[in-house]
């Protein structure tokens, strides 16, 4: 059993990981001794029934209570207001670091440029993982010559969110293979967890859904609606079908240019079809999602990982479209229907010709999807993360011979000649090696 | 031979393990080698500075100096008992024990107050276990220290126990009316705890503390705990004596009260014996137990006032049996024969 500290996002904050929180906390407390750790004025009581929580200041966090715990998981996503607090203990306190967003710069823009007013600090975490280029694209950023989404895609800042970890863990095969190629600690790509609805209550919906078979057949949108969710790509696409009024679309969600989408909605003539629905509350979810017919889960570009609403899509039975990009591309070819993002119109308009064409294999698709939520499970999901934790825990301490390296090299490198340095250099490598990669062998041997 | 005596310690602080250093030099010295003491300066705060010390004393090479082999080097301390060399035997003062058994210890913890804590905990417990091992031979300065060892490393070390300084001028003499408690001033030494048992003590017992305080403030501190318990006339802080004063301190006690919180050796307890006086010390306090035999040589108390005030009382009480126990102690100690010629022995060899 480990003694866990857990940083997330917490219900009732308005994030798809005080969600996923939600969901695993009560597992992962059922089989070690976690605190749940938060800087939130307020946390659901619900939760406060199954795991201890604990307040701290990010700027003055309690090491030693800190410290008596065995490992901190920290949750780092790209929402400066929620995941500030928790970076800034990540990245004092080694622990693992489990990412929800890969594309971190809109995260560090905000921290470093709003939050701690530090400029920088921000330059100096572009150059030091994309060198002068990257310092230079941030001086035109922050003075608009470069905006926040070529930024994202181009530095996004990633390694600076892991920097220091014990270790890291990813929701998906792209963040993986990234993270891989430069490793700078043990990396984990494990299965988003999601705890199914019962089977019974299944059931109820899919007899709702089938009482409405369609036409119309009704799309539904849902999440937090940022530019990369597709929304005129797909409004363009509906208007240029044939056949469109079989459709009807509802956007839930809060959008972030909601007045251009409603002209957008005017211009293409769409008013009769399109419902834009707004937030909507947890009540009326059921209802809305057990009445579809199919969710449009579109991403471009991906600002990383896993998408708590593809879950509860396939919780309900939905069958989906989703962007062959990031962790939608590794989401099972039976369970989803791809779009490919150079032909994205094209594609959403065939996929909803053939769902006009033959509901039912759409409706199999949704099957499966619920299907894979096994693979899912919360209770996998949190015995892989304490294996990992474990593991990592036992595993080389890379933080100080890091360190010990970057020293030498800071030190050392304006003395010596590089032809000289052959010697020096070498015994302290081998001694750092020593001191740090011998003995965790010889504890793994143990 | 030529034997290097490998330390580490702050500059300017003078204390047990430097006099230990400076004995063991002239022990080997007149065993018929040439030693010198190389002090390496260490210091814990902040953590992080930690691992690179460490580096550092792995990096010194100190198999031979302009030409001339060292032939042996004794490693005492951390980090510099990490120094490699191909005759290295390691006696071990102690390991970097908040690393260790005192990581969460109320007091003495302090890597824990650190977010780097963890981090620079593990990188000195991988270090001793890979680096200890390279040693030809290790010994330790106690049962008790070898004991830690083995639980935080899986080492085994046999104990070489070494005489106090100046060991044959410590003597008796007629037991006045107090108990004598020489030691650094710390919440580790647990004078507070004495403090708290003089409070519960049936009899008018009397403490001479003598001593440096490590900080104002827990001098401070004592000094209000004299004052709350009502204890002034029974409490005497003599303040930093000379090692005549400390014998004599001894040898007109009645008896002596140790009871530091797991203690690496404790002198103290030697030095008692050798003054005839019987040991008043607590079940966790280390050291002074390989050495204090409960109802023979001394008293073995709880770690808790009433307790402590019930041995006080029952020596004070009876001086009779205090002073035979304290000729116990001093048959004791002749009897384990220990001396620097066998500390040299064993570490020359």
């Amino acid at each position: 059993m480990l003694k866990i500290n857990w940083f997330s996002p917490l219900p009732p904050a308005h994030s798809g990981i005080a969600y996923y929180a939600a969901q695993v906390l009560p597992v992962l407390a059922s089989r070690h001794q976690v605190v749940a750790w938060t800087d939130q004025d307020q946390v659901s009581p619900d939760l406060s029934q199954v795991v201890p929580v604990a307040h701290y200041q990010p700027a003055n966090p309690p090491w030693r209570t800190l410290n008596e715990a065995d490992v901190c998981i920290y949750h780092l996503g790209n929402h400066g207001g929620i995941h500030g607090g928790i970076w800034q203990v990540s990245r004092q306190h080694a622990g693992i670091v489990v990412l929800h967003d890969l594309c971190l710069h809109d995260f560090f823009a905000m921290v470093f440029l709003r939050t701690l007013e530090n400029p920088d600090a921000y330059l100096a975490a572009l150059e030091r993982w994309y060198g002068a280029d990257g310092r230079h694209a941030g001086e035109a950023f922050r003075t608009g010559g470069i905006g926040a989404e070529a930024m994202a895609q181009c530095y996004p800042l990633t390694r600076e969110a892991v920097w220091g970890a014990l270790g890291v863990i990813v929701h998906s095969s792209r963040a993986l293979t990234d993270l891989h190629e430069e490793p700078v600690c043990p990396v984990a790509g494990l299965d988003f967890p999601y705890t199914a609805t019962a089977q019974s209550r299944y059931r109820g919906w899919i007899a709702v859904r089938n009482a409405a078979p369609g036409p119309p057949y009704r799309l539904v949108v849902f999440g937090y609606l940022s530019r990369n969710r597709r929304l005129r790509t797909l409004l363009e696409a509906l208007a240029g079908l044939t056949g469109r009024e079989q459709f009807r679309l509802d956007i839930c969600g809060q959008l972030w240019d909601e007045s251009q989408i409603r002209v957008e909605i005017e211009n293409l003539g769409l008013g009769a079809l399109v419902n834009l629905c707004g937030f909507l509350p947890e009540s009326l979810v059921e209802q809305e999602l057990s009445t579809a017919h199919l969710a449009i889960n579109l991403r471009y570009p991906s600002m990383g990982e896993a998408s708590l609403s593809q879950m509860q899509f396939w919780d309900y039975g939905l069958p989906t479209l989703v962007t062959r990009t990031g962790w939608y591309a590794s989401l099972p070819e039976d369970a989803t229907a791809f779009v490919r993002p150079e032909h994205e119109v094209e594609d959403i308009q065939a996929h909803l010709r053939a769902f006009a064409a033959d509901p039912g294999a759409f409706r199999a698709m949704g099957e499966r999807g619920r299907q894979a939520l096994r693979n899912h499970e919360p209770g996998k999901y949190v015995d892989a993360l304490a294996q990992f934790a474990s593991d990592a825990l036992a595993g080389s301490p890379r933080i100080p011979a890091l360190h010990l390296a970057g020293r030498i090299g800071n030190d050392l490198s304006p003395w010596l000649h590089p032809a000289a340095s052959g010697y020096l250099l070498d015994r302290a490598s081998q001694e750092i090696f020593t001191m740090c990669e011998e003995a965790a062998r010889d504890g793994d041997a143990e | 031979m030529r034997v290097l005596i490998l330390t580490s310690g702050t500059p300017f602080i003078r204390g047990g393990a430097e006099i230990l250093a400076e004995s063991l030099r002239d022990a080997v010295c007149a065993a018929g080698h040439q030693a010198e003491i190389v002090t390496l300066p260490f210091q814990s705060c902040p953590p992080s500075r930690i691992p690179e010390q460490m580096l550092a004393c792995r990096l010194l090479d100190v198999t031979e100096t302009c030409s001339i082999r060292i032939d042996r080097v004794i490693g005492l301390k951390f980090p510099a008992y990490l120094v490699r060399h191909p005759h290295k035997v390691i006696w071990l003062l102690h390991q970097h024990r908040t690393a260790y058994e005192l990581w969460d210890h109320p007091a003495a913890g302090d890597l824990i107050h650190y977010p780097d804590g963890p981090v620079v905990r593990d990188a000195i417990r991988r270090a001793d276990r890979v680096c200890m091992p390279e040693a030809r031979s290790i010994y330790t300065l106690s049962r008790n220290v070898s004991n830690r060892l083995r639980q935080n490393c899986g080492i085994a070390a046999e104990p070489l126990y070494n005489p106090p300084a100046n060991a044959p001028l410590f003597y008796n003499d007629a037991a006045g009316d107090y108990f004598f408690f020489p030691s650094r001033i710390n919440p580790m030494k647990r004078q507070w705890l004495v403090l708290q048992a003089l409070a519960l003590c049936r009899e008018p017992v009397q403490v001479r503390f003598a001593g440096e305080a490590d900080s104002e403030t827990h001098q401070a501190e004592c000094a209000k705990a004299v004052r709350d318990l009502r204890l002034s006339d029974r409490v005497e802080w003599l303040g930093v004596i000379s090692e005549e004063q400390k014998r004599d301190g001894y040898a007109r006690s009645l008896g002596v009260i140790f009871p530091p919180v797991d203690e690496d050796y404790g002198y103290v307890t030697l030095e008692a014996m050798l003054s005839s006086k019987p040991v008043i010390t607590c079940r966790d306090s280390g050291g002074p137990l390989e050495f204090v035999a409960h109802d023979q040589t001394g008293l073995v108390a709880d770690a808790a006032p009433q307790s402590l005030a019930e041995a006080l009382d029952s020596l004070w009480a009876d001086r009779g049996r205090a002073a035979r126990m304290g000729e116990c102690g001093r048959e004791r100690f002749q009897s384990l024969k220990i001396s620097w010629e066998n500390v040299v022995d064993k570490l020359l060899c």
